[in-house]
């Protein structure tokens, strides 16, 4: 993401959608049905659009009938392929605490996936992928993996994108292996998706080289100062009326 | 008691009963437990409507004269429209007579000054949004002013909006932008007083059992975009940039939006909003609802300095929140500069104090995003805040040990955030679990997930002090200064890279949330496989600043001196003091030009 206007208004976002997330009618509880539809439409199809998944925790925030822990969880793990902006943590904040489920037989998952969930975003956030991975794939996970990010398509590679955003403002050039353990990536897979990045491997080095890119080029400058005439106006007047 | 017992006698020769009613419904609230052991009887109403309407008549003679002369002209005031007047009135009048009668005590109820403006119910509603807000700030509100204050608000707005067209009242936009403040303080003064549990009475725990609806948030959001709807707000905004002419702005915004008084409860509404979505943590959709606002000198929310302090605080919050620090920085910067210019007019205003209070906890923000985001910014600035925040901005600095420092500034600067929804009063079983594992207090929620951005970035300070000392350097050779692991140190070198970037408005776009990554820090680096290279920028000594400024200082003292009278020589009737001044001018200059000597001195080593 380079600009957040993209971030505020997707161009996947239908107009239907657009009226909800701009208008009053996102106070409508009725209208939640729609908003969560929407949301499974991102998860199938790879899309995200954070200011329609925000609609849906404010109405659950002000109607905790609607509360539905699946929807939060799909919503979080969206985020988190957010970083490096903070779309965790936004989302975090709409969550009210509320008193625990009134119904014993379907317990509520959200209070023991969000610790997992939070443990993940701060991995992420930490740039600790290769800790990130081995999170993500242990049994504590576990019950994360095999009933929420296994529905959401390129869940993965969306985490690899947030690898990618991190490694290519930092490095000119990175060594395969430890591109490969940010990536959960290794041998032809890895140079499979280095080469689909458009970046280039080279075998008899194994190192990795990312094209320039306005982040990963320095240089040293000197800012000159620079007086505009509107700092001198009061200066000039004076002059002018005395 | 006394009081009461005579006044019956008046009573019984006065038969006109004819707004009682009303005032039953509303005066009664919390007294009706006194006769409920008295079997019901018919004309059980009757009696309490003329002891009430006694008591009423007993109080109003208690009502100092200046007091009744004072509604009497404001009543009249409101009635005439009379802009000047009313203004008078509302900033100087009610303060003063505030200070003289009601210090510590209510003013008197609207029901007993009712005679006095003819039972004038609009200018009555009025009356009691100044007394409950009166209540609010000098007293402690109990219950049934809080209900009370609610049902009051509730019935202002539902004039405003429901009356048969746009009402003919005006106010002055000072007065409406109190209106709409109060309405929000009193809101979240509220929520937070229901958040405490174990502070209840019984009573009080029934009544709120039965009030789920009394300021609830769909309620209080409810009259602001209603507001802004009815005036068109955001049209009128959109029509004022496209350059409309006053007759298509006026064809536009319709009956309503063109009456002053609808316009800016409009725009005071979108104001309103940011602040509520803040307060409920929904730090998007209140810069959302600014989208069409423009954050400028001009815009018409700023002729209300109050408005205008707290619009700026807000907006730079949620950039905080949004970890947008450049942007945040900028908003503080502009608006903390503007309240230091007006300072000299504004001392004895009676919002001087507030405006300070948060002027004091952006001060405190400032620190917390120059910590974050180190950038070199205005001197004006952040001279103020290294005299008041030094200590803490340098432990921030630090990294993982300032934490206890971020948290002290976030907690006292942050707005006083408030849960959506109240606790289950209606329900004792689960309001009984409540009480004993009470949720996490909404601003603690809100600190530790700015907490947890603040430690993700923790180790850029140290890095920060090793490269800058450096153009290139190996990484293993950087991660043994640090003593640390060479894999962990090239991760947190990306965390700080990441660091040194962010989402920021530039001049002309749209929205408060529009913007585009630039670069914020002066300290860049990129890593070649395992060689870290550096490059600073720096800054050229700025002069210009400097120099505007003191030129400026310079034709200022001179206008005052050449517009001075000429000093008037002292009277001959104690010779022996004006000979001793006169002495020692000629010598050594007075103390006074001395001190002017040193403030010279001051400037030149600065």
């Amino acid at each position: 993401m380079v600009s957040a206007t993209t971030w505020a208004t997707p161009t996947t976002r239908t107009e239907l959608i657009e009226n909800l997330v701009s208008g009053v009618d996102r106070y409508n509880p009725s209208n939640v049905g729609i908003l969560e539809d929407y949301l499974y439409h991102q998860i199938r199809s790879e899309e995200y659009d954070c200011l329609a998944n925000l609609a849906i925790l404010k109405l659950y925030q002000f109607n905790s009938d609607l509360y539905n822990p699946d929807v939060v969880i799909n919503i979080l793990i969206k985020a988190l392929a957010a970083l490096p902006f903070p779309d965790f943590n936004l989302c975090i904040s709409l969550l009210d605490e509320r008193p625990a489920a009134a119904n014993p037989d379907e317990p509520d998952p959200l209070p023991s996936l969000l610790p997992v969930l939070q443990s993940l975003h701060n991995l992420l956030q930490q740039c600790r992928f290769p800790a990130f991975w081995t999170l993500y794939r242990s049994e504590k996970a576990e019950s994360l993996r095999d009933n929420y990010t296994v529905e959401v398509v390129g869940f993965e590679n969306a985490v690899r994108e947030v690898v990618v955003r991190a490694v290519k403002a930092a490095f000119q050039r990175i060594g395969s292996q430890r591109l490969g353990s940010y990536l959960d990536l290794a041998g032809d897979e890895l140079s499979a998706y280095v080469e689909k990045l458009g970046w280039t491997f080279d075998a008899s080095t194994g190192v990795v080289a990312i094209p320039p890119n306005p982040d990963n080029q320095i240089e040293s400058t000197v800012v000159q100062e620079n007086t505009q005439l509107p700092q001198l106006l009061k200066v000039i007047a004076h002059a002018q009326a005395a | 008691m006394a009081q009461q017992r005579t006044a019956i006698w008046e009573a019984d020769l006065d038969e006109d009963f004819h707004d009682v009613d009303l005032n039953l419904a509303i005066g009664n609230y919390g007294q009706n437990g006194l006769y409920n052991d008295e079997q019901p009887r018919i004309d059980e109403a009757t009696i309490l409507a003329v002891q009430q309407q006694v008591a009423q008549q007993a109080a109003l003679a208690q009502v100092p004269d200046a007091v009744k002369r004072f509604i009497v002209h404001f009543h009249q005031a409101v009635l005439d429209n009379n802009l000047p007047e009313i203004t008078v009135a509302y900033e100087s009048g009610w303060n003063r007579l505030t200070e003289k009668f009601y210090a510590k005590t209510e003013w008197p109820e609207a029901e007993v000054i009712a005679p006095l403006v003819n039972d004038d119910q609009i200018f009555l509603i009025l009356y009691r949004e100044l007394y409950y807000r009166h209540v609010y700030s000098r007293l402690q509100p109990d219950i049934d002013d809080r209900f009370h204050s609610y049902e009051n608000s509730c019935e202002l707005f539902n004039y405003l909006l429901n009356s048969d067209g746009p009402v003919p009242l005006e106010l002055p936009e000072q007065w409406l932008w109190d209106i709409i403040d109060e309405f929000i303080y009193q809101f979240q003064a509220f929520c937070v007083w229901r958040s405490k549990v174990k502070s209840k009475t019984e009573d009080e725990l029934m009544l709120l059992a039965d009030a789920s609806q009394v300021w609830s948030s769909y309620s209080v959001l409810n009259v602001l975009y209603s507001l802004i709807q009815k005036s068109k707000t955001n049209e009128h905004i959109l029509a004022l940039q496209e350059g409309k002419s006053q007759e298509e702005i006026a064809e536009i915004v319709g009956d309503y939006g063109v009456r002053p008084l609808y316009r800016m409860l409009g725009y005071f509404s979108i104001i309103g909003l940011l602040r509520v979505h803040s307060l409920l943590g929904d730090f998007t959709l209140a810069l959302k609802v600014m989208e069409n606002v423009e954050l400028n000198q001009k815009s018409p929310f700023t002729r209300v300095t109050a408005c205008h302090v707290t619009t700026y605080y807000y907006v730079g919050f949620c950039y905080i929140m949004l970890r947008r620090y450049p942007d945040a920085i900028r908003t503080f910067v502009s608006i903390l500069n503007f309240i230091l210019r007006m300072r000299q007019y504004h001392t004895r205003s009676y919002q001087y104090d507030q405006i300070n209070k948060t002027a004091d906890r952006m001060y405190a923000l400032f620190a917390i995003c120059t910590a974050l985001s180190p950038t070199r910014v205005d001197d004006n600035i952040s001279n103020i805040v290294k005299e008041r925040y030094g200590e803490q901005f340098a432990k921030m600095s630090r990294g993982d040990e300032g934490i206890p420092a971020f948290e002290e500034l976030f907690l006292y600067a942050c707005p006083k955030f408030i849960s959506a929804n109240p606790p289950p009063y209606e329900d004792a079983e689960l309001l009984q679990a409540h009480i004993e594992d009470p949720p996490m207090e909404p601003a603690q929620r809100h600190l530790s997930l700015f907490l947890s951005d603040v430690r993700a970035q923790a180790p850029v300070p140290t890095l920060r002090s090793f490269l800058k000392l450096y153009t290139s350097l190996d990484a293993t050779k950087l991660s043994n200064f640090l003593d640390a692991d060479e894999e962990e140190m090239v991760q947190q070198l990306m965390v700080m890279k990441q660091a040194s970037r962010s989402i920021s408005r530039v001049d002309g776009q749209k929205g408060l949330l529009s913007g585009d990554m630039i670069k914020t820090s002066d300290l860049d680096f990129v890593i070649d496989e395992n060689m870290v290279h550096i490059a600073e920028s720096t800054v050229g000594r700025r002069y210009a600043g400097w120099f505007i400024r003191n030129t400026e200082h310079a034709q200022r003292v001179l206008d005052t001196l050449k517009n001075s009278p000429l000093p008037i020589p002292p009277r001959p009737a104690k010779p022996a003091q004006a000979a001793k001044t006169d002495a020692a001018a000629p010598a050594a200059g007075t103390p006074k030009p001395a001190g002017q000597k040193v403030a010279w001195g001051g400037v030149k080593v600065a």
